[in-house]
């Protein structure tokens, strides 16, 4: 390409630099927010894996206990008995640090001496003297990670207190561990003060094994099996850790959909710049086909600016996302936290799949996006321009036709929704091709709609009004793309938000039924709501004691192999034998009886994920080893992503050597108030460090966690809309400024100042209105797709769709901001423009 | 429309640039040192006994463990040959390490008050190997420990067990991969009690100083296994049993010691003490015990040695002596001391050589040989003299 076209195209990309410098802004934005979300599921999922690596060193196998761990004995009889040197006990455990909220530390109980084999020989910095000795023979003694010393300000010789289940307990700081990867919220402990402080004594929760690879390893497991008691087995190292990232898939791949939409909004004002900068230059290019200019060259032309232009936002939006992601990647720990596991992320790991995907999507986006205006470009015939309002008659021509392509979109996305399944990638896929169709209705729907208010208008501001109508019609290439771009960014924050509105008032719902007792008692939680702790032995007994308190329920909640597979398995004992706290989505009947005599119920998500039905039998790791246990029925539950797995206490007890209680319902007698009652239950609870809420409370709290989960998305949405904004001020300007020689003419026949104002003024609020409007459907839509496909596939859930006002009129005064906003600067500039100057061709 | 354009781009190049800076201004560490868990082992003195005077002793049961001491071993070396003519030399060594001498009454059964340490080793003359094996273990749960009667002292499956009840026969087993012994000790002769009546002063501070005794000579049949090979063997051990709580005094830096069976009936022990300026300690003594099982003491001045020859370890870089001539003019007899095998050198957890010896020498007119092993310690740099002092003084 000669250099004389570089130079008409750069001089014509720096002649509107308003129109660039949006594009750039938008593009930038949209890569930001997909780099964003990469680097901080990124980085939290290698924080998670680094975490579980520190800790599981070399070791290559896991033998696991049921529930309650292994006994002693087991690592005797695998460390002597059959001679495996590469052997470690664990036990493990997030704690609490209570004196700082949401801070916890990953409690290691380790043998030092059987260290060396399998992590290494465990060290401390500086090599203090008395330190091993100490850590073996005094009780409450600990080594702290390097990192958590410092966050703590704990040095050697200091103290850190931490909360076990109901429990504080301080620990005397004897050393600091090194830094090293993955490491850094460790808090080392002897095995003995291990089994002490966690109430343990008897038990490990693991044994650490380095076996070699192949037959060898696979007959040391075989060997080791034979010698293990009920319940206990041999696993490979990192399943586990798997099957916990695993889990969290579904929740990364929608907040990558989310970012995306960013992207795609963006990318949609790259179309509408450049498709406006190929109309504002047709004499131009007309001219340069007269001169020799080929067709190919042309494109290429356009092509190479959307290039320049993208290859700018993109390198702009690279930093910018990776100083969001900072932001972004504690909103993402946070939830991770809340639904699935505890996870502390000190660093935005910079990782370079995620930026050249980033580069990837910000060029080819935006070259993709300026594929449409180059084919435009350069089917432009060559020695002259057409006229404008050949221009324009041919634009308004092809409405129907895009319109129809939108319709053979609307048709391809739902085949390739059909067709995903349960693919979730492929949904989203689907969902934004629907989106894309919609989007190509918008000009059909718009043009309808402002049809319709020309006569209103008219009425209402005389000449000027219907001027304004006519106007936005009459230039239907630049207005269609605007009303477009305009309408499907209100419609996906209208989306996203009717999506979260159903899904809470889904969960609030089911709160409303499954909580039913008036008060509940539970240990305070890592991990969201979920008790994974236990309350003290005696306190559910001193409790029903408590005057006022008519009768107790129980649960019990831990994780456990549910055909192979990790999961939260819930062991309740109502206190009124009733199937009113659950709601059955499939079953009911017969399930209840079915529950007695030993079923299980398994939540939505549960049965979703494993493909699992009533009559299904699930194989249940207990402590009398595994068992085969009915599906009796599947309930709607949507306190776990991953599903649970619920049977009655009696059935529990059965199968499990435990009396623990996670968590306790507490029914009030007649007449008894309730808030008195938990003073009175505070008073019983004594110094126990238990959380006693009224079922308010427990709703509140429950909703609150939901609301932090959705903190992520809210701040993409706000992307979404800051992107769309910066898109209609571009394409609304450009439109406006575009008439300035129309709008001088109209001057120059008598049209005074004030009037420009009122007609600029009434054509971007009749745009903005009416993007507003056809965002309304297009958002129902997309919402609708988000809770009865994206969701049930992404988790399983059936969530009800809530139709609410709010956010629609929202969306509508959003559109007529933004439209108003855009309004303001040209029609300033045009109301003031010389009239001669105005009046002169470009 | 300029304007607003220009001022967009700055905010969002000031954006890109405020975010460059803020990733690359992340503070960095320079990581510490640290050491391992052998070389941190070790204990404050306070609360332990000290070996400040001499005490009787009693057996079988000072062959079990003492566990107001902070340090202990049972030390078992000896020289075997197969009928084949194949010879090989072994140790095997059970070390206790008191972590506490008040241990705290606790509810867990990982609860421990010693850590042991036990070192194995095969010298395979004939194919010039030295395998060595060490392991580690607390002393809970029956993992490792001692126990008098019976006597028994063991790490996992490492152990040494009497096998008569006063303990004058002992069977010692030891595998770690495919290296592995099984023999049957019987004690040829008394224990014999060394320094003064079993209480061996290492310095002149009081309480520098360990109970030390010695069977000497213990006839020993039994079986090695190296490799796919498993040799049936005779030959004779030597067993150092000492406890203590500090030994090694200001300025000693490590030791040389010599345990030798001469074919004459006699069995000598020598222990050198070095200095860091490389003279012997006055404290360093010895013993000589006779045919009849009666032992007569060794002082420093009693006894020369001269180191002749030195090998440097290719692992460590290290320089030991490895021959030596030892003169004892009050026993007549002169020895010249030569190892089976060069490399006989620990390298981890701590730094030191042991191995086994030929000797060849007169006693008075009379030409003598004899077999045993010699043990250097401190050697190198400082932080494994240091360690090693620590661990095992």
């Amino acid at each position: 390409m000669s250099r004389t076209l570089v130079r008409a195209s750069l001089r014509h990309l720096l002649a509107h630099p308003g129109q660039t410098a949006l594009a750039l802004v938008g593009i930038a934005l949209g890569v930001a927010a997909v780099l964003s979300i990469d680097l901080a599921n990124e980085s939290a999922r290698r924080a998670f894996e680094a975490a579980t690596d520190a800790v599981a060193g070399r070791a290559t196998h896991h033998v696991v206990g049921g529930p309650s761990g292994l006994p002693d004995d087991v690592y005797r009889a695998v460390r002597i008995d059959l001679g495996i040197r590469a052997a470690a006990p664990i036990l493990e455990r997030d704690v609490a640090v209570p004196d700082v909220p949401g801070y916890s530390l990953r409690l290691l109980g380790v043998d030092a001496f059987a260290e060396h084999d399998v992590r290494g020989d465990l060290r401390v910095e500086g090599g203090g003297d008395v330190s091993f000795a100490a850590l073996v023979t005094e009780p409450g003694t600990a080594l702290l990670a390097r990192e958590a010393a410092d966050e703590l300000g704990v040095q050697p010789g200091g103290r850190v207190v931490v909360r076990v289940a109901t429990t504080r307990h301080r620990l005397a700081v004897l050393g600091v561990l090194p830094r090293r990867v993955g490491t850094g919220n460790l808090l080392v402990v002897d095995v003995a003060t291990a089994q002490e402080i966690l109430g343990a004594v008897g038990r490990l929760d693991r044994i650490d094994l380095v076996l070699p690879d192949g037959d060898a390893g696979v007959s040391i497991v075989e060997r080791i099996r034979a010698r293990l008691p009920a319940g206990a087995d041999v696993v490979p190292a990192g399943a586990r850790a798997h099957a916990l990232v695993e889990a969290t898939r579904a929740f990364r791949v929608n907040l990558t959909a989310m970012s995306l939409l960013a992207l795609f909004v963006g990318g949609f004002l790259v179309y509408n710049t450049m498709l406006f900068s190929v109309v504002q230059r047709r004499p131009l290019i007309g001219t340069l086909r007269a001169l020799g200019v080929t067709r190919r060259e042309i494109f290429v032309l356009v092509l190479g600016e959307a290039a320049a232009v993208g290859s700018v936002a993109t390198l702009l939006g690279l930093p910018i996302g990776v100083l969001l992601a900072h932001g972004m990647v504690h909103l993402v720990t946070r939830t991770i936290n809340d639904l699935y596991f505890v996870v502390t992320v000190r660093d935005v790991a910079i990782v370079p799949l995620a930026l050249a995907k980033a580069v990837a999507l910000g060029l080819g986006g935006t070259v993709l996006a300026a594929l449409a205006p180059a084919i435009e470009a350069a089917s432009t015939a060559p020695r002259t321009a057409l006229a404008r309002e050949t221009l324009e008659l041919r634009a308004r021509r092809a409405v129907p036709a895009l319109a129809l392509g939108g319709l053979g979109l609307i048709v391809l996305g739902s085949a390739v929704i059909h067709i995903a399944g349960r693919g979730l990638g492929a949904s989203y896929a689907g969902l934004f091709i629907i989106f894309l169709g919609m989007a190509l209705l918008v000009p059909v729907v718009g043009l309808g709609l402002v049809r319709v208010l020309e006569w209103p208008l008219a009425a209402l501001l005389g000449p000027v009004g219907r001027l304004a109508a006519r106007g936005i019609s009459a230039s239907l290439s630049r207005t269609g793309v605007a009303m477009a771009a305009l309408a499907i960014a209100v419609a996906a924050t209208v989306g996203v938000t009717l999506m979260i509105g159903s899904f809470r008032s889904t969960v609030a719902r089911w709160l409303e039924t499954s909580v039913q007792a008036d008060v509940y008692v539970s240990p305070p939680s890592l991990v969201g709501n979920r008790p994974d702790a236990t309350l003290p032995r005696d306190l559910v007994e001193r409790l029903r004691g408590v005057s006022g308190v008519a009768a107790i329920g129980t649960s019990r909640v831990l994780r456990t192999d549910v055909d192979g597979v990790p999961v939260t398995l819930v062991a309740i004992d109502p206190p009124r034998a009733g199937a009113g706290a659950f709601r059955f989505k499939d079953g009911g009947g017969q399930a209840w009886e079915a529950w007695q005599r030993g079923a299980v119920f398994v939540s939505e998500p549960f049965a979703y994920r494993r493909g699992r039905a009533v009559g299904d039998h699930v194989r249940v790791r207990s402590d009398a080893g595994d068992v085969e246990l009915p599906i009796a029925a599947i309930v709607h539950d949507y306190g776990s992503s991953e599903g649970v797995v619920l049977m009655s206490r009696a059935t529990y007890g059965r199968l499990w050597r435990d009396h623990g209680v996670s968590s306790a319902a507490v029914y009030a007698g007649q007449g008894v108030d309730v808030d008195a009652l938990v003073r009175t239950l505070r008073t019983a609870a004594g110094d126990d460090e238990v959380l006693i809420r009224p079922s308010r409370r427990l709703r509140e709290d429950s909703l609150a966690v939901f609301d932090r989960t959705f903190a992520v998305t809210g701040v993409l949405r706000l992307l979404v809309v800051t992107v769309a904004f910066v898109g209609v001020l571009a394409a609304l300007m450009a439109v406006e400024l575009d008439r300035a020689r129309e709008l001088a003419v109209l001057r120059a026949q008598g049209l005074t100042p004030r009037d420009v104002w009122w007609l600029v003024a009434t054509e971007t609020g009749l745009l903005g209105l009416v993007a507003g409007l056809a965002a309304i459907p297009v958002g129902i839509a997309l919402s609708a797709l988000l809770v009865f496909v994206i969701n049930q596939r992404a988790f399983g859930w059936t969530l009800e769709f809530s139709l609410t006002a709010a956010p629609l009129l929202q969306a509508v005064g959003l559109a007529l901001a933004a439209a108003a906003l855009a309004g303001v600067y040209p029609a300033w500039r045009l109301a003031r423009a010389p009239l001669a100057e105005a009046l002169r061709e470009e | 429309m300029k304007r607003v354009a220009v001022v967009l781009l700055l905010a969002l190049a000031g954006l890109a640039a405020l975010a460059v800076v803020r990733l690359f201004s992340g503070e960095r560490r320079a990581p510490r040192p640290s050491v391992a868990v052998v070389e941190a082992l070790s204990t404050a003195d306070s609360g332990f006994a000290r070996a400040d005077a001499p005490r009787p002793l009693a057996f079988p049961g000072d062959h079990g463990p003492h566990p107001e001491f902070r340090t202990e071993w049972w030390y078992y070396t000896g020289n075997l040959s197969a009928a084949d003519g194949r010879r090989f030399g072994y140790q095997l060594t059970f070390f206790r390490i008191g972590l506490t001498a008040r241990p705290t009454r606790r509810d867990s059964r990982w609860a421990a008050r010693d850590a042991w340490m036990a070192h194995f080793a095969l010298t395979d003359v004939g194919g010039r190997r030295f395998h060595a094996r060490h392991r580690l273990a607390r002393g809970a749960l029956d993992l490792a420990g001692a126990d008098a009667r019976p006597f028994r002292v063991w790490l996992e499956d490492w152990s040494a067990v009497a096998t008569a009840p006063d303990a004058s026969a002992m069977r010692l087993v030891a595998r770690e991969g495919d290296v592995a012994l099984a023999l049957d000790l019987r004690t040829m002769k008394p224990p014999a009690l060394q320094g003064d009546r079993g209480w061996s002063r290492k310095g002149p501070e009081p309480g520098n100083a360990s109970y030390y005794y010695s069977l000497t000579r213990l006839e020993t049949r039994g079986h090695v296994s190296v490799g796919a090979d498993r040799v049936a063997v005779t030959g004779t051990s030597w067993m150092d049993r000492e406890w203590s709580t500090s030994a090694l005094g200001a300025g000693q830096v490590g030791w040389d010691w010599f345990a030798l069976q001469l074919d004459d009936g006699r069995d000598v022990m020598i222990y050198r003490l070095r200095r860091a300026d490389g003279a012997v300690d006055p404290f360093s003594a010895g013993s000589v015990v006779a045919r009849d099982g009666t032992t007569t003491r060794l002082d420093a001045a009693d006894v020369h040695v001269e180191a002749q020859e030195w090998w440097t370890s290719r692992t460590t870089d290290v320089r030991y002596p490895s021959r030596w001539r030892v003169s004892i003019p009050r026993e007549h007899v002169t020895l010249d001391i030569a190892p089976r095998l060069a490399d006989q050198e620990w390298t981890e957890p701590v730094r030191y050589w042991e191995g086994a010896v030929t000797v060849r020498g007169t006693a008075g007119q009379r030409p003598v040989a004899g077999e045993g092993y010699v043990e250097l310690v401190g050697y190198g740099d400082a932080t494994a003299r240091r360690s090693r002092a620590r661990t095992t003084p």
